[in-house]
């Protein structure tokens, strides 16, 4: 007796999984352009937004810190050192953030759309892993030690990030934004208003 | 109009707002600030009588914009030391007295509203972070001289 009901359990749970995944595997037209749509968002967002070059050296630069040391009594040091932890981790967060996002799209859409090669895939899925845990090592590191304690890191996160976002640009090529939405195209939507 | 042709209007304002009226700023703080106030709180879009009477409303709204992103941009760009020297030139070109002029800018935060519109929230808070260390930076060099010039000002006491 106890065997069938265990057996019946099986049943129900194997068939339950191939539902979902019979689900899973069948992507609305709908949901999957709005999927591209904000994969391509989130790539701008960290092309544009978080990794530009001299955005990164800004927040990390240690002038500033060695300005405010020399010039700035010492509670406006310590407002300097909490505002920039802050930000600091407030960009770390966001970058891995938009990374998660674009690793939840490749995992579940881009084969359906893009002509990736096994080793594009395998150096992706690589990239991403191993800048999700560098993410992490520096969410870390700035939170114990301030905005200041691990350079190097900084400069591999942005320059990982810099290549899984070449790779991702490479599957979604096909789309951008401007094409999707020839709405925003028009020059009055260049930021002129809210 | 072609979309090229309103590209080229805008960029004929945008370049007249430079050497009119934004060349007579001498910080981007002042410029981002001043070009953020020609903006309506409630719809977002910006206005400029003189630009619009030239080009066209919508022209000199796409000028003031793309002026009121460079300034952002550059500010966002400066160290602190700059934005130290920044905020000082603008507390002298506004001829308003400094310490009123810091507790209000401590209070309200006018430049939070200067931001432009569609800024990533991490180079607004960047910025806006900055603005509040060079803001500490520049009162407690304030403190410093006000507490140098009482003493230097004192009227000597006749010797005993």
């Amino acid at each position: 007796m106890i065997q069938l009901i265990i057996s019946l359990l099986v049943g129900v749970a194997l068939l339950a999984s191939l539902y979902f995944f019979v689900r899973r595997s069948k992507p609305s037209a709908e949901g999957s352009a709005q999927q591209l749509r904000e994969a391509r968002q989130t790539l701008d967002s960290l092309q544009f937004g978080l990794l530009p070059n001299d955005l990164v050296h800004r927040i990390f630069a240690k002038e500033d810190l060695e300005y405010v040391v020399s010039s700035a009594p010492a509670d406006v040091q310590s407002l300097f050192l909490s505002e920039r932890k802050d930000i600091a981790l407030g960009w770390v967060r966001r970058v891995r953030g938009s990374i998660l996002e674009l690793m939840r799209f490749h995992r579940g859409h881009a084969r359906l759309y893009a002509q990736l090669s096994a080793a594009t895939e395998t150096r992706l899925a690589l990239n991403f892993a191993s800048l999700l845990a560098l993410c992490r090592f520096l969410q870390i590191a700035v939170y114990l030690r301030g905005p200041y304690a691990a350079p190097g890191m900084v400069r591999t996160v942005a320059a990982t990030a810099g290549r899984v976002c070449n790779i991702s640009e490479q599957s979604l090529q096909f789309l951008k934004v401007k094409e999707l939405d020839p709405l925003n195209n028009t020059p009055s939507s260049h930021g002129a208003s809210v | 109009m072609s979309y090229s042709q309103t590209n080229t209007d805008v960029e004929a304002a945008a370049d007249d707002l430079r050497r009119r009226t934004l060349a007579h700023m001498s910080t981007y703080l002042e410029r981002m600030i001043y070009l953020g106030s020609t903006r309506d709180y409630n719809s977002g879009v910006y206005y400029h009588d003189g630009l619009a009477s030239r080009f066209s409303e919508m022209v000199a709204c796409e000028a003031l914009a793309n002026c009121h992103r460079d300034a952002f941009h550059e500010v966002l760009q400066s160290s602190i030391e700059n934005l130290v020297q920044q905020l000082d030139s603008y507390v002298q070109s506004t001829r308003s007295a400094p310490l009123e002029l810091i507790a209000a800018w401590k209070n309200l935060q006018p430049y939070r509203v200067a931001v432009p519109a569609g800024t990533d929230t991490l180079a607004a808070d960047f910025l806006c972070s900055n603005v509040k260390i060079a803001l500490a930076i520049w009162e407690s060099h304030q403190d410093g001289r006000s507490r140098r010039q009482p003493d230097a000002s004192l009227p000597q006491l006749p010797a005993q």
